[in-house]
């Protein structure tokens, strides 16, 4: 029986590892800083890792590239109810 | 009646309801109202919400204590959203207004082959993101494009943490195979 290097071994034990963060990571939502490193150290030197979350970094894109403008109007008659909401003579909310 | 002019460590002592309203909500209208409009599906229905929610919370800002108020207020969102949608139809499905919206993009400073390629890309994208389940879709649209946190979408879908985190983990992964299919990202083997 053949056994893998421990190089390579060793590459795919870090490219796991950073596989099961990697979305935490792009989200920026891994708040554990040693790790971040070592994650943002692997997408450096691992190709394949390195493509994995550039690709999910262009979907990320293209969905916020997408983001629905929200409607200027809407939103300020929904600010001035909230204004109204604190005012004596304004709609008061019904119990 | 509840003594408003008590301190508490996120509310300041003599906050009147008016002032904790103008402090804690008001600010946080634009994004009630996007989350909103992912919730509903139609921006009429998102005003709605959105109202409903202001009247709500109002009526609420007497026993709120100054702490997180995103995510109170995502709750009382979502507790608004689940009392209307009980007498009325669902409302989660993407519109064909949103898809030509995510296609829209501006070209400048882009080469007109970059400009094709990301359309492609954008294209699949939309494609893949509208034929998601709903409740995986919605986890995106809430994280991606609404820029919510995941323990604001947690907040704001009344889920757990971690189903935000597998949700968009499923979700991103068939929108990647997607791209793959359409043979826009080289394919390669997980590691």
């Amino acid at each position: 029986m053949t056994l893998m290097p421990l190089s390579k071994m060793t590459r795919t034990a870090r490219c796991l590892r950073t596989s099961r963060v990697l979305q935490r990571y792009l989200d920026g939502e891994l708040d554990d800083v040693p790790t971040a490193a070592r994650v943002a150290e692997h997408l450096e030197e691992c190709r394949r890792c390195g493509l994995h979350a550039a690709t999910y970094r262009a979907i990320k894109q293209a969905l916020r590239s997408g983001n629905r403008d929200i409607d200027d109007l809407a939103l300020r008659r929904l600010r001035a109810f909230s204004q109204a909401l604190t005012e004596p003579d304004g709609p008061q909310p019904a119990g | 009646m509840t003594d408003h002019t008590a301190a508490t460590p996120d509310k300041p002592a003599g906050c009147t309801p008016a002032a904790a309203f103008a402090r804690y909500v008001e600010p946080e209208v634009p994004v009630l109202y996007r989350v909103a409009l992912t919730m509903a599906g139609q921006p009429v229905d998102a005003e709605d919400l959105v109202q409903d929610t202001l009247i709500r919370a109002y009526r609420a800002i007497d026993g709120f204590d100054g702490a997180h108020p995103r995510a109170w207020l995502l709750t009382i969102l979502r507790n608004t959203h689940r009392n209307r949608a009980r007498t009325r139809v669902p409302s989660l499905l993407h519109t064909g207004e949103q898809e030509s919206q995510l296609l829209d993009r501006s070209g400048a400073s882009r080469s007109a082959e970059d400009v094709v390629v990301d359309a492609q890309f954008e294209a699949v994208v939309a494609e893949a993101l509208a034929a998601l389940p709903t409740m995986h879709r919605v986890v995106v649209q809430l994280v991606d494009i609404d820029g919510l946190t995941y323990a604001e979408a947690a907040q704001a879908l009344g889920v757990p943490r971690g189903t935000v985190m597998s949700r968009l983990h499923r979700a991103r992964a068939r929108i990647r195979t997607r791209l793959v299919a359409a043979g826009l990202v080289p394919r390669r083997s997980r590691p």
